[in-house]
């Protein structure tokens, strides 16, 4: 660990544009060992031999869309921190990068040099302090004490029921209609899992979502919703490290498979708390000054810390 | 149909066939023939009759004209026999029994009339003969009174007397009884003269070969006669009769027969035409019926046909609207991708050039410090008054400077940089003036224009879509400036080169090309869009330009493309056409005249539509 430590970080950057890849050698050259690429192709060879820590890829390539090389980079090298940068993404690519890509980030074209060595050096450092517990697909231990409940937050009062007749019987579901029943279930209850629409009585839930990730970095978020927008989406991403992205209407099997396997990334946080910082998110932009409720429901929110250390 | 109508056609046919042969059955019975017969028959007997008659009559007369009775009466006979026989009305192979009898009559008749032919032959003489005897005999008889001698017994005298009225008698009618009443006068005379003298003996002996020979001639006259007259034709000729009539009794059994069969055909006829009569009636009633409706239908007809007329005008407009809609959400689809690839298209030079920027300023504060410290220690060695110490940190701070700031290679940097951003900045300005020129907001809807920069501009918008894996080989011919919508124009070229790179890629090829050639007409310009793609198969062919036609997977396509493909290109007054062949490409041509009809408002319209 130290010997690695010591090394460089090595940072693969893949772009269709020799340009782009000219400015990034330019700007990180002094800091990680730097890996290029022209497409998916030419990615995923070098990947074969020489893993890296973090990928950083544009979307649309000829030949392979940069979805589909994360993908593929995820089996080949599951440690490797996966950030996407795009000119234009739309909602499918976006939803597939989350599903499919587990992305850490989405960053937008054009970047801000600041911001975007600031988010490669939060993804170097992730990858290398959680190496050796990052391994995606390993089954959890069975953990003691209690199956982690369900916490399911939607406008329709339908969802919850129908959420508990998908997961059926073992699980337990909570269904909550505003953030205030949300947050007082999460004081009361063991939740692993929040599944959640992207709005909640008109107000956007990537306030809330981003905070419980900082504060409580176990708890895994999948979104339902039938209101997806590219936007929000990349929000929930950045600042929410949402798990899984499901569009409503519900498809059981679909809505079944993506709950059973937040539960399986929650007990796999709740285990190894170093994992956590896989997906640590950026902090939030200030709130605006005339929602003080909301201030007040995310101060609640960051004294939930102490309560949950209680069970973990 | 045919084959609807045969089959009861032929069924009437038959019956009425059956029908015909029944009636013509029991028609079979002449009644005039068989009274034309039954009257020949009568005649032949009455002929058969009379001439017995005729005969019989011979006896009494020996005048000449009953021999020429007799003849009219035979010849009469032989013809009504001859009619009997063959003819119109004769009984021959009515049935066996009734030609043997009429056999057995005619020869019976024959014979008859042979006997008569004798008869006549014979009958002159015999009679002549048999009457001079007669005549003779009352001359021998007073002779033998004559010599009669005194003293003879008066019974000889007597007997005498008897001899000639008894000879005379037989003369005029002859009887069984009267030919030996003579014989026995005879003997008697002769017992008795042959007391008598000579004379007498002589005389009665003459007597005797008179007498005897009037009663052979006489005998033998008769026994012809009787033989003629014992012929049994009368008794024949009723058994012909008979037969005639058994036979016809048999015919008409035979009629009734079939009149009966007759009358249960008809009988059935009947009931078969009373049942279709029903049926006909059911089918006139239902017919009534429809009609009544059809008549009622009609009173509402005007009704019911301004509601439809309301209802489809309403359903013409919701689809309309519909449609519009499609269009609209057609436009806004590829606007979408068209919007996704230029923003990919300027944000990633865009990305670059802000990136590069930021690095040449945070370079140029490392070089301002190093201009910084090594003005300053210039400085401090120009200056006088400066101390030693000084100037050598200031020299070593400069010196530490350069050291860490490579300022060659940072300038080598720096200017590769500041190439690339240029570049991009280039690409940003190309990017945005092809909008410009795709889009020509700022020309009017009838402009001159050249083709080949549309599809210039056209390709740059899809240059994202292209790059790297297609290579596109442009044979611009040179073009006179068309009148045209180049907006509408330019989006027919983006579709178009859309497609055919979806095609390539849809064959599953890592690259393609795209041919694009342009030539000059005459009076109008050919544009042809030639790709290496997927092809399609003639029945998709034949469809791409029907509306909402799509081989996009849900979702992809509205289906509306090239049908405001077509339609912008028909409104220009040209034509749009395709070849294709399934894994080897396709091909589109199209072609456009110089100018458009000044009344024609079509592009006009088709703007409001796809504008």
């Amino acid at each position: 660990m130290s010997e690695t430590a010591a090394t460089r970080a090595r940072v693969l950057f893949v772009d269709d544009e020799p340009r782009v890849l000219t400015t990034m050698r330019i700007l990180f050259r002094s800091r990680y060992e730097l890996f290029f690429a022209d497409g998916g192709g030419s990615a995923l060879e070098l990947l074969k031999t020489q893993p890296v820590d973090v990928i950083v890829s544009d979307q649309r390539m000829p030949g392979m869309s940069g979805i589909e090389l994360l993908r593929a980079a995820r089996e080949l090298n599951p440690q490797a921190m996966r950030i996407l940068l795009t000119g234009y993404s739309d909602l499918n690519a976006i939803i597939g990068s989350i599903n499919e890509g587990e992305i850490f980030r989405f960053v937008n074209k054009p970047w801000s040099n600041e911001d975007l060595t600031a988010t490669i050096a939060r993804a170097v450092s992730a990858a290398r302090v959680t190496q050796a517990a990052a391994r995606p697909d390993s089954t959890p231990e069975a953990g003691g004490g209690p199956t982690p409940g369900v916490l399911v937050l939607d406008d329709d009062p339908q969802v919850p029921p129908k959420i508990q007749a998908i997961l059926g019987g073992d699980f337990r579901v909570f269904g909550a209609r505003t953030m205030d029943d949300a947050v007082g279930h999460l004081e009361r209850e063991p939740i692993g899992v929040v599944i959640s629409d992207t709005r909640v009585q008109d107000n956007p839930v990537v306030a809330l979502i981003g905070t419980l990730k900082q504060h409580r970095p176990e708890l895994v978020s999948v979104i339902l919703t039938e209101r997806a927008d590219a936007g929000s989406a990349i929000d929930l991403i950045n600042q929410g490290q949402i798990y899984r992205f499901i569009t409503k209407p519900i498809h059981d099997s679909q809505c079944k498979i993506a709950v059973n396997s937040a539960l399986k990334q929650h007990q796999r946080l709740a285990q190894s708390p170093d994992l956590a910082q896989r997906y640590q998110v950026e902090r939030a932009p200030e709130p605006a000054p005339g929602a003080v409720a909301g201030q007040a429901l995310l101060e609640r929110v960051k004294t939930l810390r102490s309560w949950v250390r209680r069970w973990v | 149909m045919k084959l609807r109508w045969l089959w009861p056609a032929a069924l009437a046919a038959v019956a009425l066939g059956v029908l015909v042969f029944l009636v013509r059955m029991t028609q079979s019975v002449d009644a005039d023939r068989h009274r034309a017969r039954l009257e020949l028959l009568r005649r032949a007997d009455n002929l058969d009759i009379a001439l017995n008659r005729a005969f019989t009559q011979t006896r009494a007369s020996s005048l000449t004209d009953a021999a020429a009775d007799r003849s009219k009466i035979t010849a009469e006979l032989g013809a009504t026999l001859d009619a009997l026989d063959k003819g119109e009305h004769s009984l021959r192979g009515l049935s066996p029994e009734l030609d043997r009898r009429l056999d057995a009559f005619l020869d019976t008749i024959d014979s008859k009339f042979e006997l008569g032919f004798d008869f006549e032959a014979r009958s002159t003489l015999l009679t002549q003969r048999a009457i001079n005897t007669i005549d003779a005999v009352p001359a021998r008889i007073a002779e033998a009174v004559a010599a009669l001698p005194p003293g003879a017994p008066e019974a000889l005298r007597t007997l005498l007397s008897q001899l000639q009225s008894q000879i005379t008698n037989y003369g005029v009618t002859p009887t069984p009884t009267n030919a030996p009443e003579i014989r026995a006068t005879l003997d008697e005379l002769d017992k008795l003269s042959a007391a008598q003298p000579a004379p007498l003996r002589d005389a009665v002996r003459e007597l005797r070969t008179l007498g005897e020979q009037a009663l052979d001639d006489k005998g033998e006259l008769v026994s012809m006669f009787r033989d003629f007259l014992s012929r049994p034709t009368g008794a024949q000729l009723q058994a012909v009769e008979q037969a005639y009539l058994g036979w016809y009794e048999g015919q008409l059994a035979e009629v009734n027969r079939y009149r009966l069969i007759l009358a249960a055909y008809t009988a059935l006829l009947l009931l078969i035409l009373a049942w279709l009569g029903l049926r006909l009636r059911r089918s006139y009633r239902e017919l009534d019926r429809a009609n009544a409706e059809l008549s009622h239908a009609n009173e509402h007809l005007e009704e019911q046909v301004e509601t439809r007329t309301h209802d489809l005008s309403q359903a013409l407009d919701e689809l309309r609207a519909s449609q519009a809609q499609l269009v609209q959400s057609e436009k806004m689809a590829s606007l979408g991708q068209m919007v996704a690839g230029v923003a990919h298209e300027i944000n990633t030079p865009l990305g670059y050039a802000r990136s590069n920027a930021e690095i040449v300023r945070g370079s140029l504060a490392d070089l301002r410090q190093l201009c910084g410290a090594q003005n300053r220690a210039l400085d401090l060695l120009t200056d006088e008054r400066a101390r030693e110490d000084e100037v050598a940190q200031a020299m070593a701070t400069a010196q530490a400077l350069r050291e860490s700031i490579d300022a060659e290679a940072l300038a080598g940097d720096l200017d590769g940089l500041l190439a690339d951003t240029d570049h991009g900045l280039l690409q940003i300005a190309e990017l945005v003036a092809s909008l410009k020129d795709f889009s020509r907001v700022d020309r009017s809807r009838h402009d001159l224009f050249n083709v080949n920069d549309g599809l210039d501009s056209a390709l740059k918008i899809a240059h994202n879509q292209l790059k790297g894996r297609i290579e596109v080989i442009r044979q611009y011919g040179a073009l006179p400036a068309i009148e045209c919508s180049p907006s509408q124009l330019n989006q027919v070229f983006l579709n178009l080169i859309t497609n055919a790179a979806q095609a390539i890629a849809g064959a599953g090829h890592e690259s393609g090309r795209i041919y694009l050639h342009t030539q000059a007409e005459g009076e109008s310009i050919a544009i042809r869009i030639l790709d290496t793609g997927a092809g399609m198969s003639e029945d998709v062919r034949a469809r791409i330009f029907e509306p909402f036609f799509t081989t996009k997977p849900v979702g992809q396509g509205t289906g509306l493309g090239l049908s405001i493909v077509f339609r912008i290109i028909e409104d220009h007054g040209g034509r749009i056409e395709v070849r294709s062949t399934p894994g080897k490409g396709s091909a589109f041509t199209i072609r456009l005249p110089l100018r458009q009809p000044r009344a024609s408002a079509a592009p006009l319209e088709a703007d409001a539509l796809v504008a």
